[in-house]
């Protein structure tokens, strides 16, 4: 039974992958790229300009000395940004309150970046990690619980939470945290030990033997998580193959020994052991970020690590089977058994605490100064919104898009430069694409896809207006 | 006898369906036609080819005799084809005359040359309407607000919006499936008072009683294709049942005499509030054994929904007590309540049984996703949940294509399927069904009918709560009869009678 009905699921999924939830954003982009040609074309009045802008752009984002790099670093937090909205989404919440809880991220990292110093790395890069997150939690977890117990919708709550945040991250950079050292206002330096790395810093960093130990630790983690998942797959194929074929029955087990049983965790402290003592080491004799003007950072990695528990965390788990019931069916959800006041506080949360990672990297691996000036971003949570409904709020997906996004940010510049067309045509275009996306019947009408199925729609919350 | 409509050679393909196959349906002038199906049958597609919601791939229509090309519901009524749907189309907030005149409002005649912005003429519609209900016995308020009606009401709205669009052929889609028997009776009169004056119906059920009561003629449909016809004198449940499903169908469920254990649910003078703060459950007591059915039977919006819920833990009683196995669950979540060995089946399965948008496997554990061996700590085991959906797919006959399709894609019956298996195969206690069957066909209520008894004879407690007087007679061991929110009698359902019960229905008490 298995067997038959393996050959017309994988064609199903085939079928699906072409449906509307991966044509119609392609489309979409497509579209608004070929509008936004057109409108370079109709308002400079000659087809090179296309060609330059378009030429200028890709050359800016990916071609230019340390172009490629300028665009990671400004998809890091829209990866984050986006992951949070995507969560939202989950949940049936619309959080637009991304930048607000970015910058109580922000703000609550450089307190705790400033504030304790002496500690090593291992611990203070963390712990303001960690502070941030808290900070975007609880900022965000204020609309929820607003939500649930008065139902002030959360589009409301979260933008008027927006400007409160803005201004009172400005009032604490001018006040209790201003750098009374500097002309700029602006917040004092975050310690060095809760900085986030420099690519080109790591070979440095290494030296340090808890750098190298921390660093230790997250490889045996990783190793450990990998080992373990081909682990139980392979015990899956062993437990359905008598189901399937009746062999092997009867057959006498060997017992496993000590190493077999805990093979995963032998894996792990190999890989750990084995990192830290190596990795210093390796990095000293070649290491291919070597141009110290590169901006780029470890966060890229914190933004992949971040997708991943995203996608575990929505998909995989308990939790986030919870969260996708509430934002799906909240009737059903209660009929279950779950608690809509948890799960749509927990939600938020959790979107806000992407949120203030985005802020605290920013801070504390992109801002020049190490701190928070009072002119710090950006829109990046407002362009965040659109990727994540772009990348139909899949976390791998967000995190394809997000280098889309940030890369026309990044080469917005050099398309200025040698082309003459205004930067903002990319905010354009980033608006068509938004258009489109919600607007699925205009890219259905343009290239006559038939109506998607019953069931699968857009990651969009179903209601607007009043209770959800 | 003239033919007021004929369909001839109807085909119509949707991707991967045959949804009706070469179909042919005469309709005499003045007869009332009855279009017996189960569902996926082809009876709506069928009828909304006849209403112009779909073109037809092949064939051809006729009416009076004339092939005639209807390409949206607007030829149709230019026709005479009415059609009132099982979800009515009307507008809440506007009255009845609003209503009836949306899409045809007729204007004042000295205000004609304003055009678009011509004034309504409320009061020569209104008087219309009054003619219309007069003539056909169909009594609605032209004034009323279509919001503050009964369901029934509003039912005979759409049926006086379509004589008002001077149908002459009227199509009703399951029209008994929101009403009480004797609402159903009232509508029987009505429908032979309009045939009487040379209208013709096409009635759309799955209910065999209502059948033979009131057909002149039957057609069955069965996969897409017309498989027969029948004569209602000739015809009976049984031979109809069986020519709608193809096979032998139980109707009269067979069922062993109860041996009531413990007292698993007691309910002790109650009282809950509905969403309006109204007193809809007012003292009620009863209890239900461990192997007995207790049945609350009662016209719809007598407290029985909101009884439900309360026992459920959706609800809070104001007053009164309850206890699951002795354990007090008057106040308890609705996750106590399943974790106290409770399984309920939801009134309505969309809004609170299912998750429309989720897989079937994930709706099969949607109340116990959080336990093992479905998850170990917050990590669900999917090939668990992979392996449950099809060991379940299997023993309660969903007919999906697989575990991953999305629940809101199957068929009504084929959905309640997966609520009945996911509540029924865990180990339960108490099983609370309310209208478990609403909507669904012959072989699916003969399934999940079969279902409830097993659950009764395996030793749970089950309250089942249905409009149903057929259902609650055929599996209840007792009938409590709820009326305006209070019980006004628990009979032994082995002496009960159709006639007493719809006499407590109606709140007539009758305790000798």
């Amino acid at each position: 039974m298995k067997t038959e009905s393996f050959a017309p699921r994988k064609w199903l999924a085939l079928s699906r992958l072409t449906n509307s939830a991966f044509l119609l954003p392609l489309l979409a982009l497509v579209t608004a790229l070929i509008l936004g040609a057109i409108i370079i074309w109709v308002t400079s009045g000659s087809i090179g300009t296309v060609f330059d802008a378009f030429g200028g752009l890709i050359r800016g984002a990916l071609f230019k000395e340390r172009g490629l790099s300028e665009s990671l670093i400004a998809t890091v937090p829209y990866v984050f940004l986006s992951l949070a909205v995507a969560v939202g989404f989950k949940a049936g919440l619309f959080n637009i309150g991304v930048e607000g809880q970015f910058y109580m991220g922000a703000i609550s990292a450089v307190f705790v970046g400033q504030l304790a110093t002496g500690l090593p790395a291992i611990i203070h890069l963390p712990l303001t990690l960690l502070a941030g997150a808290a900070g975007g939690a609880l900022w965000a977890a204020i609309p929820g619980y607003l939500k649930v117990r008065t139902g002030a919708h959360e589009v409301i709550t979260t933008i008027m939470l927006n400007y409160v945040a803005f201004r009172f991250t400005e009032l604490i950079i001018s006040g209790p945290l201003r750098d009374i050292h500097s002309t700029a206002v602006q917040t004092t330096r975050v310690a060095s030990s809760a900085e986030v790395w420099l690519l080109y810093e790591v070979p440095a960093r290494l030296q340090d033997p808890l750098n190298a130990f921390a660093v230790a630790l997250i490889a045996g983690f990783i190793a450990f998580l990998v080992s373990r998942t081909i682990r139980r797959r392979r015990e899956r194929i062993a437990a359905a193959a008598p189901m399937v074929l009746s062999v092997g029955r009867g057959k006498p087990t060997r017992a496993p020994g000590i190493l077999s049983r805990h093979s995963s965790l032998v894996t792990a402290i190999v890989a750990g052991v084995a990192t830290g003592v190596l990795l210093p080491i390796l990095t000293r004799l070649w290491w291919p970020f070597t141009d110290q003007y590169d901006r780029l950072h470890i966060g890229v990695l914190f933004a992949i690590a971040a997708a991943v528990a995203v996608w575990w965390l929505i998909g995989k788990t308990t939790i986030g089977f919870e969260l996708r019931t509430v934002g799906a069916n909240p009737n059903a959800a209660i009929y279950a058994g779950m608690s809509i006041t948890k799960n749509v506080v927990l939600a938020m949360a959790i979107s806000g605490a992407l949120a203030g990672i985005a802020g605290t990297i920013e801070v504390l691996g992109v801002s020049i100064c190490r701190c928070l000036p009072l002119f710090f971003s950006s829109g990046y949570g407002f362009d965040s919104i659109a990727i994540s409904l772009l990348a139909n709020n899949s976390p791998f997906g967000i995190l394809g898009v997000a280098f889309l996004f940030g890369a026309m940010r990044n080469g917005a510049d050099l398309m200025e430069l040698s082309s003459g067309v205004s930067k903002y045509i990319i905010s354009l275009m980033q608006a068509l694409i938004l258009l489109f996306v919600s607007a699925p019947p205009i890219i259905r009408w343009l290239y006559r896809i038939r109506t998607e199925q019953k069931g699968q729609r857009l990651g969009l919350p179903g209601s607007w207006g009043g209770k959800a | 006898m003239t033919l007021a409509l004929q369909a001839a050679g109807i085909t119509k393909r949707f991707p991967g369906v045959l949804a009706n196959d070469k179909v042919d349906f005469d309709l005499a002038r003045g007869e009332i036609h009855a279009l017996l199906g189960e569902n996926g049958a082809g009876k709506s597609t069928l009828m909304n080819i006849l209403y112009g919601l779909y073109q037809p791939d092949e064939g051809q229509i006729l009416v009076n005799g004339q092939p005639i090309a209807i390409t949206n519901p607007h030829d149709a009524i230019a026709h005479g084809i009415g059609m009132v749907h099982q979800h009515f189309m009307l507008v809440p907030p506007l009255t009845v005359t609003e209503n009836i005149m949306l899409g045809q409002e007729s204007v004042l005649k000295a205000s004609r040359a304003l055009g678009q912005l011509a004034l309504l003429d409320r009061r020569g519609a209104a008087q219309r309407i009054r003619e219309l209900s007069q003539q056909y016995g169909l009594e609605v308020d032209p004034d009323a607000t279509v919001r503050d009606l009964p369901v029934g009401a509003q039912q005979r709205v759409e049926i006086v919006k379509a004589l008002y669009r001077a149908a002459e052929i009227l199509i009703l889609d399951e029209p008994t499936a929101v009403l009480t028997p004797q609402e159903a009776d009232d509508l029987f009169v009505i429908m032979r008072g309009m045939v009487k004056t040379g209208k013709s119906i096409v009635f759309i059920t799955h209910k065999l009683r209502e059948v033979l009561a009131v057909a002149d003629q039957i057609s069955v449909m069965r996969g897409g294709k017309m498989v027969g016809h029948a004569n209602p004198a000739d015809a009976t449940s049984e031979s109809l049942a069986q020519l709608m499903v193809g096979r032998q169908v139980l109707l009269q469920i067979d069922k062993a005499d109860p041996h009531p254990g413990q007292v698993v649910l007691k309910v002790s003078d109650i009282s809950v509030r509905d969403d309006r703060q109204h007193m809809a459950v007012d003292g009620v007591s009863f209890e239900v054994r461990a192997g007995e059915v207790l049945g609350i039977a009662g016209v719809q919006g007598n407290g029985q929904t909101e009884l439900a819920e309360a026992v459920t833990g959706l609800r809070h009683p104001v007053k009164g007590s309850m206890s699951i196995l002795g354990h007090d669950s008057t106040h308890a979540t609705p996750r106590h309540v399943i974790e106290a060995g409770a399984a309920h089946i939801p009134e309505d399965r969309q809004k609170h049984g299912l998750v429309l948008s989720f897989s079937v496997r994930d709706n099969l554990v949607l109340c116990t996703y959080y336990r093992s061996p479905f998850a170990h700590g917050v990590s669900i085991n999917f090939p668990m949940l992979e392996r449950n959906a099809d060991d379940l797919i299997r023993m309660f006959d969903i007919r999906a294509p697989g575990s991953d399709t999305l629940v809101g894609t199957l068929s009504g019956g084929n959905q309640q399927k997966v609520i009945v298996a996911r509540e029924l195969a865990r180990q339960v206690k108490l099983v609370i069904a309310n209208q478990p069957t609403r909507g669904l066909d012959v072989g699916s209520i003969e399934f999940i009918h079969g279902r409830i008894i097993q659950a009764r004879d395996k030793g749970a407690a089950v309250l089942l709560v249905s409009a149903e007087l057929d259902e609650i007679m055929s599996l209840s061991d007792r009938i409590a009869v709820m009326y305006k929110g209070r019980i006004l009698d628990i009979i032994d359902a082995k002496t009960a009678s159709r006639e007493q019960l719809g006499l407590l229905m109606a709140g007539v008490a009758s305790r000798q």
